[in-house]
């Protein structure tokens, strides 16, 4: 009797506190956070991890001498440990060597000259200020292959590559450029650290831009020199915002694909992420291999990320206090900066759009004088009997064209839409719950997709879909793409409501407002920008996103990226060219309009 | 509990089941006799869209004006091999055109594809390409550029291996596509092999000292490949190859390139149009080729009209897309090359035709070739 009476006591306590732990919406946020993430990014993993043991068909079952679906660890000693034909030399260890070089040096010039640039915004009296910080997100909003294409059309001549053309610098300056320049290692870690340089720029900029002054203050007052103030101040308040873009840029740089394609292959310079595509034709097993090394380099890197950002004190950077940060005067040195940064802006940023443009208009390539050129690739019609290249009409008048574009906007719409409001509450549930185990558990899980390399994240994604068919199509690239860009939205959103004191909505819960009301009423509001930025990083990056879609795309549903892929791989130069600017012209109008309509920009995204 | 546990049970098993697939192998093989207007009387009796994939970029015209003869929606999507079999697992096509024959029997032997031959052409199709069915060739040739003093008018393969045609080749990468390393492989044939040591006797005047290579064709790879450089597509080498600035430069690649507007055509020769006009033979090929072959999904929707599609592109209105151009043959001997170019019986003698069966049997020596594409 006492027993029953004891165990009802536990039983209603223990319901007690459920009740008391379930009536936070913090905590049902993140357990329902942590069910769909489990399910959508480690669920993956698994499959992954099957694949690397299990024989596909056609070469790989010959090769392997076992049935198809057969499980087996002949695909590891195989890659790792061929040494006939210098085997697991040419397919793993110099490519992975590779790998490293450009991803590491990619990300030095990502955060030396983004954080340059954003000190320089935010810390000084620079001039042209407005051009650079709206110029500089440019090569961002570009699909990465597309600096590496102008990079080659610019730079190539006939002493290098194939050694059959002179592209614009050669033809029109007289200047040829050397190899290594325009093909290979630098290239590729250069084009790569220029295309990422956004985020340092972004993530330095933000804790820049909202540092507290007091800091430099005492230290100026104690006559600190200037260059020390920097060294021991500074620089240490923006390591962790450093190491973060250290890791976003590597972990992209690790899994791009194009780029060493474009500015590789013509040297024999290869990457994981070319011999994993290549591999994927004919052994997938080997493939998949390749993408858990890249996985396994991504958590490492995210795992020393969070130890340097956990041994510390997190910065506070939004405080009530001090308004003004002082400005350093760059006096004489201000207009050969400006003019030197507004140059190399228009090299990366504007010329490519020129130049696009340029390609789009002639027919015979190399060819640039005006009897070439031609608006038939934009408006022209029947083509396919003057021209036989590619399709019958100018790319405006295709209804190809404009279906691919209402399909991309859709898409980028609807994973923006997801994946924004997902990081949102994500960042709500983490921050509240700040420091308990569940908060790190989601947070890691939803920047995990951002280390599944993009090809590969596909695959998986329609080895598993194949089993559902309703999910095929619109809703499961719309899943793939949330999913794929969460981690943008995630960060910004933890960072935007880890800067909101508690105190904010205290005042409502008292008052007996309810939690939605409290967030549409009282958050959303205060953090807005932020919360918007962290919506349009992912629409942005969805506009341009080529590998993550490519396998899933329906054949009767195409979008914009995949149709110009298929126009590059044709050779369809300037159907291919059109589309590509027309993408740009389209990121950047959804862009603009945002920023004129709430002051919303991707300058502003990721935590600033 | 249980009930929600039962119902959540249901729904997932709903999820997971897969469409009952009607039986196209089956559809096929009744299909087998029937005649054109039976078969379009079976076709038009189904319905929805029908989808059809290909690796070449004229399917989608081919496509329009079957669409438009028989007033049906279609959709046509040009994709790559593995674009093509990674969506067939997962997504409904009707019918797919498609190259690199090893793998295709690979996935024929695994239900993937259904050959079909269309009885209205059995007997002009030759039997060698009914099975997988061969819809039309493709060549890919030594095509160089005529200006300048330096012109390489090859006469024999072995002078490409000369140091002094070290990055003087473009190539697409044979792992880039499959078709061109197959070729590669053949060449290591006993036939290919044999040709070439004779072609060697004939150039150096005397016998081939094969060193550590097995055979002629595994030494011609090792001391071609170094002397090549890799273009990114077959339209691209034609552009850069057909450049003023291109003197002396020779590429393999596909002869229909040379429709393209963006090719400067005048300066570029196929070599082995050069060797018919001037009554020589280039030592022992002037190129290599292969079959783009025309096969029903086995998850199609509408099988019976992948099957008068495929009998349509075997006509040669059917072919129309393909014939107005230099460099493609089809399969059916009755449609004839475009005028100006060479019979496609012509090219079968000095061209490197691949043997799926041979390629299967020695997939291994893509390892080889690999150590020369570094």
């Amino acid at each position: 009797m006492e027993q029953t009476l004891k165990r009802k006591i536990t039983w209603t306590r223990m319901k007690g506190r459920l009740h008391a732990w379930l009536s936070k919406p913090a905590n049902i946020i993140l357990l329902v956070f942590l069910i769909a993430l489990a399910v959508l990014t480690l669920y993956p993993l698994l499959s992954l991890l099957m694949e690397t043991v299990t024989v596909h068909l056609g070469k790989e079952a010959r090769a392997a001498k076992l049935e198809v679906g057969a499980h087996t660890l002949y695909h590891f000693k195989r890659i790792f440990a061929t040494s006939e034909n210098n085997y697991s030399w040419i397919q793993f260890y110099k490519p992975f060597l590779n790998t490293l070089a450009v991803s590491v040096t990619s990300s030095i010039i990502a955060i030396l000259f983004g954080g340059v640039v954003a000190f320089l915004i935010t810390r000084t009296n620079l001039k042209f200020k407005k051009f650079v910080s709206a110029v500089f997100v440019f090569p961002y909003i570009m699909p990465s292959w597309t600096l590496a294409l102008f990079w080659e059309t610019f730079f190539k001549n006939v002493n290098i590559g194939l050694k059959t053309s002179n592209g614009i610098m050669a033809s029109v300056f007289g200047v040829f450029m050397p190899e290594w320049f325009v093909y290979g290692f630098f290239p590729i870690a250069l084009v790569l650290g220029l295309h990422y340089a956004p985020f340092a720029y972004i993530l330095i900029g933000g804790i820049l831009r909202n540092m507290d002054a007091n800091l430099e203050e005492a230290a100026t007052i104690l006559r600190t020199p200037r260059w020390r103030i920097i060294w021991r101040i500074t620089l240490p308040i923006v390591k962790p915002a450093m190491l973060s873009t250290f890791l976003l840029v590597f972990a992209s740089s690790m899994s791009a694909y194009s780029v060493p394609v474009f500015l590789g292959s013509p040297v024999r310079y290869y990457v994981l992420s070319t011999t994993m595509k290549e591999l994927m034709n004919t052994y997938k097993g080997q493939a998949y291999i390749i993408v858990g090394v890249m996985i396994l380099f991504g958590v490492a890197i995210l795992m020393l990320n969070q130890k340097v950002t956990n041994s510390r004190k997190q910065f506070t950077t939004v405080t009530g206090k001090s308004g003004q940060i002082s400005k350093i005067n760059l006096k004489k040195a201000n207009m050969p900066i400006a003019i030197l940064l507004v140059v190399v802006l228009l090299l990366v940023a504007v010329v490519p759009l020129v130049t696009f443009a340029l390609e789009s208009l002639i027919v015979k390539a190399g060819d640039y004088t005006p009897g070439n050129m031609t608006l038939d690739f934009w408006i022209g019609t029947g083509l396919d009997k003057r021209l036989d290249q590619g399709d019958s009409t100018g790319i405006l008048l295709n209804p190809k064209v404009w279906k691919a574009l209402g399909f991309s906007l859709a898409l980028a719409l609807t994973c923006s839409v997801v994946a924004g409001t997902c990081g949102i509450l994500v960042g709500y549930g983490v921050a509240k719950r700040r420091g308990s185990r569940l908060a790190s558990w989601v947070s890691s899980l939803s920047f995990f997709p951002y280390l599944m390399p993009s090809l590969a994240f596909g695959a998986i994604y329609l080895s598993m879909s194949s089993k559902i068919p309703w999910l095929h199509g619109f809703l499961l690239l719309g899943l793939v793409g949330s999913v794929k860009y969460l981690p943008f939205a995630s960060r910004s959103g933890v960072n935007a409501m880890l800067q909101l004191s508690g105190e904010i909505e205290e005042a409502a819960v008292i008052n007996g407002v309810p939690w939605w009301k409290r967030m549409l009423r009282v958050i959303f509001p205060i953090q807005k920008s932020s919360f918007l930025s962290g919506y349009l990083l992912p629409m942005v990056s969805c506009m341009r996103e080529l590998s993550l879609f490519v396998l899933l795309v329906p054949t009767s549903n195409t979008i914009l990226t995949t149709m110009l892929m298929q126009y590059s791989e044709k050779g369809w130069a300037q159907f291919g060219n059109a589309i590509n600017l027309l993408i740009i012209i389209v990121v950047l109008l959804v862009n603009f309009l945002v920023n004129k309509l709430t002051g919303a920009s991707i300058d502003k995204g990721v935590g600033g | 509990m249980k009930k929600i546990l039962s119902l959540i049970l249901a729904l997932m098993m709903l999820a997971c089941a897969v469409p009952a697939l009607a039986d196209v192998a089956a559809d096929v093989a009744a299909a087998e006799g029937l005649t054109h207007d039976e078969l379009v009387e079976k076709a038009m009796a189904e319905t929805g869209p029908f989808i059809v994939a290909g690796t070449t970029s004229r399917i989608t015209t081919a496509a329009e004006a079957f669409a438009e003869l028989y007033k049906i929606e279609i959709n046509s999507t040009n994709l790559k091999d593995l674009e093509i079999y990674t969506k067939l697992e997962s997504e409904t096509i009707d019918m797919v055109m498609i190259q690199d024959g090893a793998q295709l029997l690979d996935a024929i032997d695994a239900g993937i594809v259904i050959n079909y031959v269309p009885a209205s052409i059995k007997d002009t199709v030759s039997e060698e390409d009914q099975y997988p069915l061969a819809h039309q060739f493709t060549n890919k040739v030594f095509i160089y550029n005529n200006k300048g003093d330096d012109v390489p008018a090859i006469h024999n393969v072995w002078e490409l291996t000369d140091p002094a045609m070290k990055d003087r080749i473009i190539f697409k990468s044979p792992t880039g596509e499959q078709v061109n390393m197959n070729f590669l492989i053949m060449l290591t044939s006993e036939k290919w092999s044999q040709k070439l040591a004779d072609a060697y006797k004939a150039w150096k005047g005397e016998d081939i000292d094969l060193g550590d290579y097995k055979n002629a064709g595994y030494k011609w790879i090792a001391e071609f490949l170094p002397n090549c450089q890799f273009g990114k597509s077959d339209t691209n080498i034609a552009e850069e190859i057909s450049q003023d600035t291109a003197a002396g430069k020779i590429g393999l690649f596909v002869l229909s390139k040379l429709r393209s507007s963006s090719v400067i055509t005048e300066n570029l020769t196929p070599a082995q149009y050069a060797a018919s006009a001037e009554g020589y033979t280039i030592e022992p090929f002037a190129g290599f080729m292969y079959p783009i072959y025309a096969m029903v999904s086995a998850n199609a929707n509408r099988p019976y009209t992948a099957m008068l599609f495929i009998e349509y592109l075997m006509t040669a209105e059917g072919f129309a897309p393909w014939s107005k151009s230099i460099g493609a043959y089809s399969g059916n001997a009755a449609i004839p090359e475009k005028e100006g170019d060479l019979p496609l019986s012509t090219w079968k003698e000095t061209l490197v035709v691949e043997d799926p069966e041979f390629i299967l049997d020695n997939f291994e020596v893509e390892d080889f070739i690999r150590q020369y594409l570094q």
